[in-house]
């Protein structure tokens, strides 16, 4: 487990990302969830906020400080 | 260590809420989807106990994944698994059987012999295969131990039968060479070719001779006067004659195929044939087509033609080929290399009762030399005295 960690420490060594695909977002390094809609999401990050915007958001994955949304993304705002 | 996920059916209204106490609690949602008005997720099995945390949810867990599920499907297979597992191992068992081991030499002997050495090293019926590194190493080892008997063998499997060749060690019998012999006729008849290595040729080509008399002679002259004694060899080729009587039947049945045939399955165990279906044909020919041989047992697709008897004469054309052909197996088996039929010639011939009765004068080229052994009497200034 320790290997596994330090792995993924060095491939992740960023704070945070956001990937953003046709139909799907992958958001890493977020502290905490504010708001998941079926239109909506926002997330809390350390020193700013993210709020996405579009239609039939579903969750697919979801852990402490990694999320995937799929659905149609219309509007990103960084707050 | 491999972690175990489980599939949890979530009846929840609100989908918000639940993630965020989902993300509060500590439970990693690893799928997630929509069914029939229920969320289904997957989680790992140590974090179901959380769930208990959410009070304004019901849950029930699905499905496994990971080990769990494969320990699972193994325990509800495992009647397939052991059968699978059991009927393996009776194929390793029988691909490493031996059935028959078949010995291929005319001797019975050898035979015996070859079949008991193979049985002092394990190599009998019932008995586990050996490897080719250890029948090399048999295989040497009889030969080590019979080395006038056995010139070559050859050890192999096929299927389950061991088949070994061998070689028979010929070894040549020393024999004394005569001393003084003469090469005479033992047939009469014309000398048709003469060729000889020792002694001297009393006879000549067209030469007529009787059963007897000397042809090579086994004592040199020179100028009328004895000069050695050897023992005379060469081979005299004579045109000999034979009076050969035959009788045959002038009727004979022919099958003829009447075009009506049945396809069936042949199985032949120990040279004893059965059929898998009744036959329908009461007289038939069959055609056979190998398929498999399992345990032993040959397994044929057979066609079977039905057959009509029919009664036939021969012509005299016929009758003479046949008269002709009957001859040539009769000799066949008399005559060696380079000997042949020269002439025949019918003599008498006459049918009685549907069976032809035949003399026939057949004239033969053939070697009829043999050698004779002859002493000689001391003081006998001739020396050919025998």
């Amino acid at each position: 487990m320790h290997l596994y960690k330090t792995i993924k420490n060095f491939l992740l060594d960023k704070d945070y990302f956001i990937n953003i695909f046709e139909t799907q977002i992958h958001i890493y390094g977020f502290l905490e969830v504010l708001c998941l809609q079926e239109e909506e999401a926002s997330f809390q990050f350390e020193n700013f906020m993210l709020q996405v915007k579009g239609q039939n958001f579903r969750v697919l994955k979801l852990t402490r400080n990694e999320v995937l949304i799929q659905g149609k993304i219309k509007e990103m705002t960084f707050l | 260590m491999m972690k175990n996920y489980c599939l949890v059916e979530i009846d929840c209204m609100n989908q918000e809420r639940f993630l965020k106490s989902c993300q509060t609690i500590g439970i990693d949602i690893y799928h997630m989807e929509y069914q029939n008005e229920k969320w289904i997720i997957t989680i790992q099995e140590e974090d179901i106990p959380k769930l208990k945390r959410i009070f304004y949810i019901h849950y029930k867990v699905i499905g496994y994944k990971g080990i769990r599920q494969i320990r699972k499907n193994i325990q509800k297979n495992k009647i397939f698994l052991v059968c699978v597992l059991l009927s393996l191992c009776v194929l390793y068992f029988l691909s490493h059987l031996i059935l028959s081991v078949e010995v291929i030499h005319s001797s019975k002997e050898i035979r015996t012999l070859i079949l008991n050495e193979l049985e002092e090293r394990q190599i009998a019926k019932y008995h586990f295969k050996k490897s080719f590194k250890e029948l090399e190493q048999i295989k040497e080892e009889i030969i080590k131990k019979n080395p006038t008997i056995i010139e070559w063998m050859e050890i192999e499997n096929v299927g389950m039968k061991v088949k070994v060749r061998v070689e028979e060690r010929k070894l040549q019998k020393e024999t004394n060479p005569k001393e003084a012999c003469h090469v005479i006729a033992k047939k009469e008849g014309i000398i048709k070719s003469l060729s000889y290595s020792k002694g001297e040729a009393l006879v000549s080509r067209n030469d007529f001779v009787k059963k007897g008399d000397i042809l090579i002679s086994g004592i040199i002259h020179k100028e009328e006067e004895e000069k050695n004694v050897v023992c005379a060899t060469g081979s005299v080729q004579a045109e000999v004659w034979y009076k050969v009587s035959l009788s045959y039947p002038m009727n004979y049945e022919e099958n003829k195929r009447t075009g009506k045939k049945r396809k069936n399955i042949k199985i032949q165990n120990n040279r004893i044939n059965s059929f898998l279906f009744k036959s329908r044909i009461q007289t038939y020919e069959e055609e056979n087509q190998f398929l498999f041989e399992i345990f032993d047992t040959k397994i044929y697709l057979t066609t079977q033609y039905e057959i009509i008897k029919e009664k036939k004469t021969y012509t005299e054309e016929e009758a003479l080929k046949r008269l002709d052909s009957m001859i040539e197996e009769k000799f066949s088996t008399m005559l060696q290399e380079k000997e042949k039929i020269l002439s025949k010639k019918v003599l008498k011939k006459e049918e009685n009762n549907g069976i032809m009765n035949v003399e026939v004068f057949v004239s033969v080229l053939e070697d009829i030399s043999m050698t004779q052994e002859f002493q000689r009497i001391k003081g006998d200034e001739d020396g050919d005295a025998f």
